[in-house]
This record gives structure tokens, sequence and C-alpha cells, in this order.
């Protein structure tokens, strides 16, 4: 064993480890990052702190611009990722990365050598870790949480013994969070390790045995799980005290400025997504819709929005009927969206952060000349300014979007859309993949916005996020409301009630 | 970022030179092993039309780019909207017939140039829609149907060249572009006309229409993420069909300056075989120059430099014309095949998602 080692104890240590990205990016500063064998471990930080490029950087995808990388007492250097995947070590991103036609199967074998007894072994993995896919079925008819199981199996398949997740509870219900956490302590108990990136403190502390906590590419401190609290994690990664309450001064709703009136809507299969759904927004008044995710909410957005037209029904703003209106004349009628899918939807990924900060309003006359040409300056001023209100940290105006954190990402869908002084603004989990200082930005801009007198219509899979934020509450399921209340006026026993299809009695 | 912006062209450099490398050895071993001096040839074929001072030779080159730079803006322009429009080749062809029905009318002299250049890219900007529409409205995939217009556009073209405007004094092509509906020649005694002036301002134009205006920002938005498009209130099958419209005019234009601006036929000939080709060399020519105008200035002058040098390889070295061909062929696939794996790569991992 090689001198200085502690391989007994760390399975993993990344020492000294300094990643300058070619555009000048310092990402990581000497980090020092240790992983114990068995372990689940968890990794903090605030966007952009640089837990994505440490775990690319153990995953071999990125090569460190200086520093060392220990695996069971051995120095290694990986120059790609089968290499890492040789020393046992895989990763499962939070935009998962398999072949949308193909099927399961056909994604967990790609690349290797064809065994004949291939299957049986993928079932019996299946049957041993409780991670449950239908191995026949393509990759683009599946649920995000059958998908990323999938990815896990493919990991699992190729015999990691560590196995990298990032962010991986971003996109699942709280059902599928369940299961993966249950996944999880199975596969610690057969011996493997797991490294957990998570912005959400609850469930760091529900599932992780220790966490390192990251804060601008520095290591801020290790601990025991079992002695930590959420404030204490939260404040060693923002560094400062984090609130976690918003508050909210009271307000009197004004006029109706979005109407919706039964409205029916179909999803891309052609079955009835939204059946029937009526509800008001008023100026100066946040309305929450909470509910597991996948029961309509997507498509009630989306026609709400312009980007599906609705069946039966009238969507109304500020009294006009906007039905099956496309969005370009929503936006110039004052409507303002926050994608849930931002990366798919509501950016454009290869292109720079001035271009997308005038997505949607490309022909408005601050940035659109006479004769259809780009006012570049005044768009690379606006982009500038959204960049230093709402504190998104990008290398520069030309860079691509794509090359930002994931929460900065948002922090820049969030500014564009909030910056157009929108009438009505509709968010659709407007603080997933933040973490708690962004999220808390966020919801305070949202109650600002409210209190300034806008409409906001708030759809969020995080319940606590809707109880805090809105003036009144819709629960959503199979395509109905269960019922429309203030939040005071419910238990949390009663919403889990409706969020399993119970009406509310009286409502 | 200036940093990464310099690292990928340099990056993108040293892929060309690489490129141009294997292409040069490459045919210099199929030469080699024909029984020809690869050297010899080689110094023959570029000192004779791009690595040369003698005006004539320049001239020769810069008349070959014009055709084949019109056409890679009508690829390049589908690429950036996310589609593959090979359609150049038939556009080209409508675009050149739309200047001979000119030059067919009797008109005042110094409007057949303009009238030319009018209705060939309106002939070329139609021809290209039909595409269009029915790629963004009904989904027909762009490569089958841009192939079969090309071949309805040369036999369209072919009969009635033959049955509609026969020269009356050479069978062999059309009516002549008249004299004053002539592009002025450059340079006395060469082919070089004020065609390699419009298909340099129609190339930077293109830039600018890209870069620089509403349209371009929705048609690149449209090419990179038309869900996004959507969202961002752009109307994707709208950006595709410009895309397309674009692309005809350009084409259109190619066709029309082969009429107006290229001795000795100022006329389409038997076959359309002074037009033949253009549309998919100009498929190349984009791939070369990474599908952006300013790539494809360069691109279209080496391209057409390599044209140009044939003549001087047959001569000069003795290379047969077959193997002057072969040569070029292979120099061309081995430049644009960086071009072409990424533009497959990135179209194939965006058709999963
Ligand atoms: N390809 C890239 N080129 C340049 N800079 C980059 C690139 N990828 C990431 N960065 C920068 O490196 C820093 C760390 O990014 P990283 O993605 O590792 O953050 P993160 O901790 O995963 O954040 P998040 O929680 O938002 O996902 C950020 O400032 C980011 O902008
Ligand atoms: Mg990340």
């Amino acid at each position: 064993m090689a001198a200085g080692s502690r391989g007994a104890e760390h399975l993993i240590e990344m020492r000294g480890i300094t990643k300058i990205y070619p555009d000048g990016t310092v990402a990581l500063r000497g980090v020092d990052f240790y992983v114990r064998r068995g372990e689940i471990h968890g990794l903090l930080g605030e966007n952009g702190a640089g837990k994505t490029t440490l775990m690319k950087i153990l995953s071999g995808l990125l090569r460190p611009t200086s520093g060392e990388i220990w695996v069971n007492g051995r120095k290694v250097s990986f120059k790609s990722a089968s290499e890492a995947l040789k020393m046992g070590i895989g990763m499962v991103h939070q935009h998962l990365a398999l072949v949308q036609v193909f099927t399961v199967y056909e994604n967990i074998v790609l690349g290797l050598k064809a065994e004949g007894d291939a299957r049986l072994r993928i079932e019996k993995l299946m049957e041993e870790t409780g991670l449950k896919v239908p191995l026949d079925v393509r990759i683009e008819n599946l649920p995000f949480g059958v998908r990323q199981r999938a990815e896990i199996l493919k990991m699992l398949y190729r015999n990691v013994d560590v196995l990298i997740l990032d962010e991986p509870t971003t996109n699942l219900t709280p059902v599928e969070t369940d299961e993966l956490f249950e996944t999880l302590r199975r596969l610690k108990n057969q011996g493997k390790t797991v490294i957990f990136i998570t912005h959400k403190l609850r469930e760091v502390l529900e599932v992780t045995d220790r966490v390192t906590v990251l804060r601008n590419g520095r290591v801020v401190g290790v601990v025991e799980t079992s002695k930590a609290t959420p404030q204490q994690l939260a404040k060693m990664m923002v560094g400062r005290e984090v609130v976690f309450t918003v508050s909210k001064p009271p307000r009197e709703p004004g006029e109706p400025i979005l109407e919706v009136r039964d409205l029916w809507v179909r999803n891309d299969l052609g079955e009835w997504a939204v059946k029937g759904v009526s509800f008001t927004v008023k100026a100066g008044e946040i309305f929450g819709i909470a509910g597991v995710e996948g029961n309509g909410q997507s498509e009630l957005i989306q026609a709400i929005t312009g980007l599906r037209r609705p069946e039966k029904g009238r969507i109304l703003l500020e009294g006009r009927d906007v039905t099956g209106f496309p969005p370009s004349k929503l936006y110039r009628m004052g409507l303002g969206h926050i994608p849930e899918d931002r990366q798919g939807l509501g950016l454009v990924l290869d292109m720079n952060v001035a271009e997308n900060s005038i997505l949607g309003v490309q022909r408005g006359r601050r940035f659109m000349g006479k004769f259809y040409n780009l006012l570049w300056s005044s768009i690379r001023r606006h982009a500038s300014q959204i960049i230093e209100r709402f504190a998104v940290v990008a290398p520069s105006l030309d860079a691509p979007v794509r090359s930002l954190s994931g929460g900065n990402q948002q922090k820049l869908v969030v500014g564009r859309e909030l910056s157009k002084e929108p009438k009505l603004i509709v968010a659709a989990q407007p603080t997933r993949g933040l973490d708690v200082a962004a999220t808390e930005y966020i919801r305070k801009l949202l109650v600002d916005m409210r209190t300034r007198g806008k409409a906001v219509l708030l759809v969020s899979a995080d319940l606590d996020e809707v109880l805090q934020l809105s003036d009144r509450i819709a629960v959503m399921y199979e395509g109905e409301f269960m019922g429309i209340a203030r939040p005071e006026e419910l238990t949390r026993e009663q919403i889990g009630m409706m969020m399993g299809g119970y009406r509310l009695a009286g409502g | 970022m200036e940093r990464q912006k310099l690292i990928e062209s340099l990056y993108r450099f040293a892929e060309i030179m690489v490129a141009l490398i294997a292409g040069f050895a490459i045919s210099g071993v199929i030469m080699w092993l024909g029984g020809y001096d690869p050297i010899k040839a080689y110094r023959a074929m570029l000192g004779t039309s791009i690595l040369t001072t003698d005006p004539y030779n320049l001239a020769m080159t810069l008349s070959f780019s014009a055709p084949i730079m019109f056409t890679a803006i009508t690829f390049a322009v589908g690429v950036r909207a996310g589609v593959f429009n090979i359609g150049a080749e038939g556009q080209m062809y409508v675009g050149a017939l739309g200047a001979v029905l000119v030059a067919a009318m009797s008109l005042p002299g110094p409007l057949y140039l303009p009238l030319a250049i009018l209705f060939g890219s309106l002939l070329g900007a139609l021809w290209g829609a039909i595409a269009g529409v029915l790629k963004a409205y009904k989904g027909v995939n762009e490569v089958v149907s841009t192939i079969m217009l090309n071949w309805i556009a040369f036999w369209v073209v072919e009969y009635t060249r033959v049955d509609l405007l026969p020269n009356p004094r050479d069978p062999s092509k059309t009516i002549e572009m008249p004299e004053p509906g002539r592009l002025p020649i450059l340079l006395k005694g060469t082919e070089l006309t004020a065609s390699i002036v419009l298909a340099v301002v129609v190339t930077l134009l293109s830039y600018y229409l890209l870069w620089h205006t509403v349209l371009g920002y929705e048609i690149r938005a449209t090419g990179m993420n038309p869900r996004a498009a959507r969202y961002g209130g752009i109307n994707p099958e709208r950006a595709v069909l410009w895309s397309f419209i674009i692309g005809g005019i350009a084409a259109g234009l190619a066709g029309v300056c082969e009429i107006a601006g290229r001795p000795p036929h100022y006329a389409i000939t038997t076959g359309l075989s002074n037009l033949f080709g253009y549309g998919f060399d100009g498929i190349t020519v984009s791939l070369i120059g990474a599908n952006h105008p300013l790539g494809i200035i360069p691109a279209a002058i080496f391209v057409g430099g390599l044209t140009a040098g044939a003549r001087g390889m047959q001569i000069v070295a003795g290379v047969p014309l077959e193997m002057v061909k072969a040569v070029q062929g292979v120099i061309i696939i081995a430049l644009a095949v960086p071009g072409l794996l990424r533009l497959l790569k990135t179209r194939l991992t965006r058709g999963g998602g």
C-alpha cells in the first residue's frame, strides 16, 4: 500500500483538488474530500459551489487542474468515465444520459460485450436491490423516476462499488424519493458506497451517514449526520443564518387577473389530464396548486401559458378571453412563465447568457430596432441587470448557458421572467434544484410580486413551499381539484388526504 | 470567455489542418499508385489556383467560388434552423430558369439584370418553400423532399430548355442573357464577373441576418431547441419555413449568376451541364466552413481553387481528368468529415430528446 494513504478507512480520497475551467472559472480551490467504505455520504453546497464539478472529476468526466485522487489506497488518474467505471466508480447525472429510443434493457447492456445471461443477471440485480424496471419498454415512454432507476441499474450492472448521484431527487415525487432512499439503504447494506448530492436538508438528514459541505469551491466542513441540525448545515452552506420562513405582509386581493373556467385538457397520449378545473387568481394573491406530480398540473400550466390547446373551457386574462392564444400574444398581455423544465423549455442551452435573457421578449421594443435588427447593446445591458439583480453567477454574457450551474440557470430564468414586470406570473417548481439561500430569495421575490399587486400562480411539488407562500391553495388529483381553501384552514393531514384523492368536505 | 472561444477556434483550425493533410496524403497515395508524381501534381494544382500571384489564375479560382458560396449559405441557414436542406441544387436550377425567362423577354436594357435577380431569387425561394411547408406543417422529411424536388427541378428546367426557350443559333443551349443584362467582367480575358461580389455580399448579409436580426435569432433558437423556441413565443414552424425561403433565395441567386455572370454561355446548356453539381458542392463548402457565413467565404475559395487547379494539374503535371476528379473528391470529403460528424452527433443526440 502506498505511503500516506489511509485506504483502510477511506475508500476514496480526493486531495487538494483544484479545477479551473478553460474560460478561467475557478470551480474548486484545493478540495479535500474523503469517503468511507460503505457509507452514504452527502455532498451539500450552494448553487455553483462545485459539487457537480467535483463529482465529474471523481467519475473521470473532467480532469482536475491539480490534486490527487486515491481509490482503495491506490493513486489513480482517470482519463475517461470508462476508466473510472473500471475502478468501480459510476455517476448518475441529474439530467440522465440514457438513449431515449432504446429500451431499458438495451440501455443497460449498451457498449458491453454480449453475454448470454445478461438478462438473468439484470433480473437478479433487480431482485437484490428492489429496483424494479420494465426491461423492454423504451426509455421515452417511462416516467422520470423509473428512468432514474434504470440508470442506477445500469451502473450496478457495471459492478460499481461507488455510486454517485447528482441531485437525484429533484425530479422525483415524494413516493419515488422514499423508494430511492430505500434502495440506497439496501445498497449500503450490500457494502456499496454512495455519494449523494442534494439541496434538501431534510433528505441529507434522513439518508446520509456523513456530510461534506462545499462553499465557493472550498470544503467548509465535514459532519456526522447524526450530530447535525438543519440550521447548522444551512449556515455552513451559505455562511450566514438562513430564515426558513418568508414573512408575508397581509394584503387584500384585488381584481381577478386570471380566470379559468371548466378547463379540459388532454395529455400527449390523448388522455384527459385536466378534467373541468375552475379557479380565479386575483391581483395581489398567490394561488398555490399542490399535489403529487403527474396529476395534470403540467398540462394545466401548459394550457394557461399557451403551450397546449385546451379541448374545452375558457381562460381569461384580465377579463379577456385568451383561450388558445400563442405564448407570444400572452407575453405581450402580461404573462410571465417560469417553466418547470428549465433546460428543455426555459432556456436554449447552446445560446449564451445575453441571448437567453431576451427569450420571449426578443421582439420587444427595447431589443428590436426598426429593421428587425437586434439592439445588442440594449440586450447586453438587460442581461447584466438580471445577473446583478438576481445574483446569477455566470462567467460572462457570452458564455453558453450550458456552462452555468443548474441553480444559476434557474435564477436566470426566474430573473428574466420577473424582470418582464408581468401582471400574472405562472411559476412551476420555481425553486427546484436551488440551494437554501437562492430558494429563500426566490420565494421572497414571489411574495414581493404578490404584495406589489401581481397575480401569482404557483405550482410546486414541495408542500412546504405551497403552504408557506400561498394565499389560497388547491390540491390537484387526477386532473381535478379536490378543494380550494386558505392554508390556515387546512391541516397537513387533510392536505395529505386530498393529495390521495379525497375531496375536501363542504369545499 | 474570450479564452474559451480562442481555444475553440484553435481547435477547429487544428481539425481542418489535420483533415487537409489527411486528404492530401490519401490522394497523394492514390496518384502515386496510379504512377503520377503527387508533389508535382499538387504544385501544379495549387500553383495555378490559390498559391499564386497570377491574376488570371486567381480570377479563375474566384469565379468557381461564387456559385458554391451561394449554395453553401442555403445549407448553412438550414443547419442553423435544425434542418438538412440539400435542395440548393434544384433551387439553383429554377433560379437559372427565372433568369433565362427574363432573358427571353424584350425589355429595355437596364431592366434585364434587376428583373433576372428578382425573378430568379423568387423562384428559388418558392422552390425552397415547397420543401419548407412540407417539413414544417406536414412533417415530411426534408432530405427526401429536397432530393425529389431537385430531380423535379432538373426535368422541368431541362424540358423548358429544349421546348420553350431554345437558342435559335445554338441548339445546345437556351436563349442567352442579352449583353446589357450581364454582370460586368472584373478582369478582362477571364471568367471573373461581379458574381463574386454579389456572392460575398449575400454571405455577409446572411451573417447579419442570423446574428443581428430577430428572425435570425428565432431561426437559431429553433434549430437548437424547438421546444424552448415555442416557449419563447417563437413559431418554430414559421422559423423553419423562413430558413428554406432564405436558403432558396441564395440558391436561386447562384442560378441567376450562372446565367448573367458566367462567360462564355450566359444560358443554360444541355443537361444543365453548366449548373450541375454546384448545389451539392455547397453542402461540403458549408461543412468545411463550420456552417458559418464567415467560414464559408474562405471555404468556398479553397474549394473553388481545387476546381480551378484541375486544369493546371492536367496540363502541367499530366494527370488525367478522372484522376484529378478523384483527388478533388478525396480532399473535399476529408475536409467535410469533421463538420459532418459534428452535425450528425448533435442531430442524433437531439433526436433522442
Ligand atoms: N463547462 C463549464 N465551463 C465553465 N464554467 C463552468 C462549467 N461548468 C461549471 N462551471 C462553473 O463552475 C462553478 C461550479 O459549477 P458546478 O456545476 O460544479 O456547481 P454545483 O455545485 O453543481 O451547482 P448546482 O447546485 O447549481 O448544480 C460554477 O461557477 C459554474 O458556473
Ligand atoms: Mg450541480
